[in-house]
């Protein structure tokens, strides 16, 4: 005798294409994600980016008012560029730290969005010895 | 003293491999008395974990310097609470708080279940002490926490954001929530292995599940109360991939605890629930490899460390293990039952599970994304806070929804007209909420006035179920009001302790919402003497105040609150300076409004040289339901935890009866 579908089959199964439709819908209205660039790749890329890496010199200006300026450079590199940032500096924000901020470039200069810039935690977890 | 340390690790490791071997050996050739020396060495394992964390507690209390660890984290002017917790405050400390908690489960385990469900217990053995042994081997061949150096003259110190009083109870909990999910991982594994595929493993494991469930769920709260209190960016959660990493496993194990439900009271989900647990064991590894990888951005910023390959393989075995076991042993796991309608009880708990493992795995691919897209595309792209709050409000509003309307619908088939007729009262109190919601301008918010009706309507119910029950239970006679209400509750400790559970997360959705759409935010720079307004308030800069403390000195802005013409209170946000760190840390100060259960939340954003201040201000309406529902969620789980006699006899004989069907 033929086994009779079940109602739990058909619920998962309606689940699971309600999630992926769902999912569908979601990635072609806001489209993917914001790429994760180093400076030395940032020629190219002309939207907005989330740009990594690690803060060289002593940082300038102000970030409440006409912006704070600093230089960002590859983690494991050379390349640098100028990052201009306006809003909350997060505590930890200091020469040799590594940051992540948003923004796009504009004339050879990063421009930041505001409050985006956080700076990651110099850890509780001791570097790589 | 080191030398004991390690002595201790590579005892607990020989002990453990014994107990896998040995385990595994006896439960195949159903050898009782090597089965009997596995579980003695399993217990064994506990006792030397417990000496190696002696000797690290005890190092990091002298200022040992010449432990290599205790110089990365702790300084001779760091107060001793903060020398004690740095016990856990990096890695190779984490790692052994891991194992010992582990250690301690599986020894509890042992002692609870030996006599019960000895049967049960064979494989399962084997399973604690397998997942024990990875985590000794890290510890003693690849991330040891007892390697010395020459003494130094000090420390490094503790990162300042880790000194804080949390620090002493927020990473222990998460690590019980974590670790804890290994019993009931190795109840199921253990039940495949030993082809004892019925519902002792769950019944065996349900208080297991449920306490680390709850130590998870506490966990994080108490992080996001951390994060908001001390960390200062007004905020409780961020969607940061380690936070992400404890939220997953708590989801898979709340479907989890859901679905058991249906397998003890209808036989049916006997797959789903084997894949739960592994899945929700297998996040709470993932959470640990994601943390000491750091093969994903995160702002708790975990170095490159050599242990990611490691758990990373280690992940793999557990899944493609599980996998492979549960294939095998599928015609063990048929239901005895089907689901008879789709309105009904089981098929709410079923559409709740569904809402949790879709939201469980939408964050899932948040976290791996920036890992996938650059394996596919070459070029590493994140998702930010709009994809996590998009799938939050797509499946976390109807799971919403779901809590106030499953409880109240009957087993196996509901009719139309009986449902009608129990959402009377929640549905009507609901549209009422709305209304007044809307008439008092709350609509600015479409999510919030949503989450709102439908907390009321979850509300609702759960007050109708205890209404009903007291009703119920005083009909009976003999007792009063009080009386039959407290007999109502001990005599269904889980039932009710579980609705109470619902009302601390009908209280999370209103401090959250109330918090995140409500929100007022303003900035301003003031010099001494000027003033801003924030919804109503008004805040006056009167000033500076420093002062020097034994590793740090400290800088606070005064600011006079005012309500209208009524004085509120002078706050004081400011700044530290940790000089052996060499490290700024926000100090926020907070002014609670108890009657509104609202807070002004105030942090200097910027300390200027010419005395003036950039002054951020953030008005979060209801934010301390929040912290509310955490005490709520603690009170029930320890109703639906409390040992209950009835239900142990209930038990003893649902043992029985298995066993004599097996």
């Amino acid at each position: 005798m033929a086994r009779r579908g079940s109602p739990a089959r058909l619920v998962v199964a309606l689940s699971v294409a309600a999630v992926l439709a769902v999912f569908l819908l979601y990635t072609s209205i806001a489209g993917g994600g914001t790429p994760v660039v180093r400076p030395s790749q940032l020629d190219g890329h002309h939207g907005r980016v989330s740009l990594m890496g690690q803060v060289v010199g002593k940082p300038s200006g102000d970030a409440h008012a006409g912006g704070k300026r600093f230089r960002l450079r590859d983690v494991k590199g050379t390349t640098t560029v100028t990052v201009v940032y306006k809003g909350t500096v997060p505590d930890l924000f200091q020469p040799g730290r590594d940051i992540v901020v948003d923004g796009r470039l504009r004339n050879g200069v990063f421009v930041a969005v505001p409050n985006t810039l956080v700076t990651k935690c110099p850890s509780k977890y001791a570097p790589k010895r | 003293m080191a030398d004991l340390g390690r002595l201790s690790l590579v005892t607990c490791l020989l002990l453990l491999i014994y107990a896998v071997a040995g385990g595994s050996f006896a439960a195949w050739k159903r050898k009782r008395r090597l089965a009997q020396s596995a579980q003695n060495a399993l217990i064994a394992s506990f006792g030397v974990t417990i000496i190696a964390a002696v000797v690290l507690m005890s190092a990091l209390a002298r200022h040992d310097f010449s432990f290599q660890y205790v110089a990365d984290h702790t300084s001779r002017e760091l107060p001793l609470r903060y020398s004690l917790t740095a016990f856990w405050g990096g890695q190779e400390g984490s790692l052994l708080l891991w194992l010992l908690v582990l250690c301690g489960y599986a020894a509890a385990a042992v002692l609870t279940t030996r006599r019960v469900a000895r049967d049960l217990l064979a494989w399962t053995v084997p399973v604690l002490a397998f997942v024990g042994t990875f985590f000794a081997f890290m510890l003693v061949f690849v991330s040891s926490p007892f390697a010395t150096q020459r003494a130094l003259a000090d420390g490094a110190g503790l990162t300042p954001s880790l000194q804080n009083p949390y620090m002493a109870i927020h990473p222990p909990m998460l690590y019980l929530g974590y670790v804890g999910l290994t019993v009931p991982f190795a109840f199921a594994m253990g039940a495949l292995l030993s082809r004892r595929t019925d519902e002792r493993w769950i019944v065996a494991t349900r208080r297991w599940t449920l306490a680390a469930w709850a130590f998870l769920g506490v966990g994080q709260l108490l992080g996001a109360h951390w994060a908001y209190v001390e960390i200062g960016w007004g905020g409780f959660y961020a969607w940061d991939p380690v936070e992400n990493a404890a939220l997953m496993p708590w989801l898979a194990a709340t479907a989890y605890l859901h679905s058991v439900m249906i397998q003890e009271k209808r036989g049916m989900l006997r797959v789903w629930n084997m894949v739960l647990v592994t899945l929700a064991f297998c996040l709470s590894i993932f959470g640990t490899f994601l943390t000491r990888s750091g093969v994903v951005q995160s702002i708790h910023s975990f170095s490159q460390s050599p242990l990611g390959g490691w758990f990373l393989g280690f992940i793999c075995i557990l899944v493609a293990g599980s996998i492979l076991l549960i294939v095998a042993r599928l015609p063990l796991l048929r239901s005895k039952t089907r689901l008879e309608s789709l309105v009904s009880r089981e098929a709410t708990f079923l559409y709740n599970n569904l809402l949790l493992v879709a939201l469980a795995l939408t964050i899932l691919w948040g976290v791996v994304y920036p890992i996938l897209s650059e394996a596919v595309t070459g070029q590493a792209a994140t998702v930010s806070k709009p994809y996590y709050n998009f799938f939050l409000h797509t499946f976390g509003v109807p799971l919403l929804l779901l809590m106030g309307i499953g409880p109240l619908v009957a087993w196996r088939r509901a009719s139309l007209r009986a449902l009608g007729r129990t959402f009377l009262w929640p549905l009507g109190a609901a549209v009422v909420a709305g209304i007044a919601l809307l008439a008092a301008g709350a609509g600015s918010s479409r999510i919030g006035v949503i989450a709102y009706t439908f907390s009321v309507f979850v509300l609702a119910s759960i007050v109708l179920e205890f209404v009903r029950g007291t009703v119920a239970r005083r009909a009976l006679g003999g007792v009063g009001w009080a009386g039959a209400f407290s007999s109502l509750i001990a005599r269904n400790r889980r039932r009710y302790g579980g609705y109470v559970v619902h009302a601390s997360v009908v209280l999370l959705a209103i401090g959250v919402t109330g918090a995140s759409a409500y929100e007022t935010v303003r900035e301003s720079r003031l010099k001494p003497g000027q003033s801003m307004s924030v919804a109503g308030d008004r805040l006056v800069f009167r000033g500076y105040q420093a002062r020097t403390e034994s590793n740090h000195r400290a800088i606070r802005a005064l600011v006079d609150v005012y309500r209208g013409d009524k004085y509120l209170g002078r706050y004081r946000p400011g700044k530290n300076q940790y000089f052996a760190e060499d490290e700024v840390s926000n100090e926020v100060a907070i002014r609670h409004d108890p009657l509104t259960g609202g807070d002004l939340f105030m942090i200097a954003d910027q300390v200027n040289t010419n005395g003036s201040i950039d002054l951020k201000v953030l008005q979060k309406p209801l934010v301390n339901l929040l912290w509310l529902a955490g005490l709520v969620f603690v009170g029930g789980s320890l109703i639906a935890l409390w040992p209950d006699a009835r239900e142990e006899r209930r038990l003893a004989a649902r043992y029985a009866d298995a066993a004599v069907r097996i």
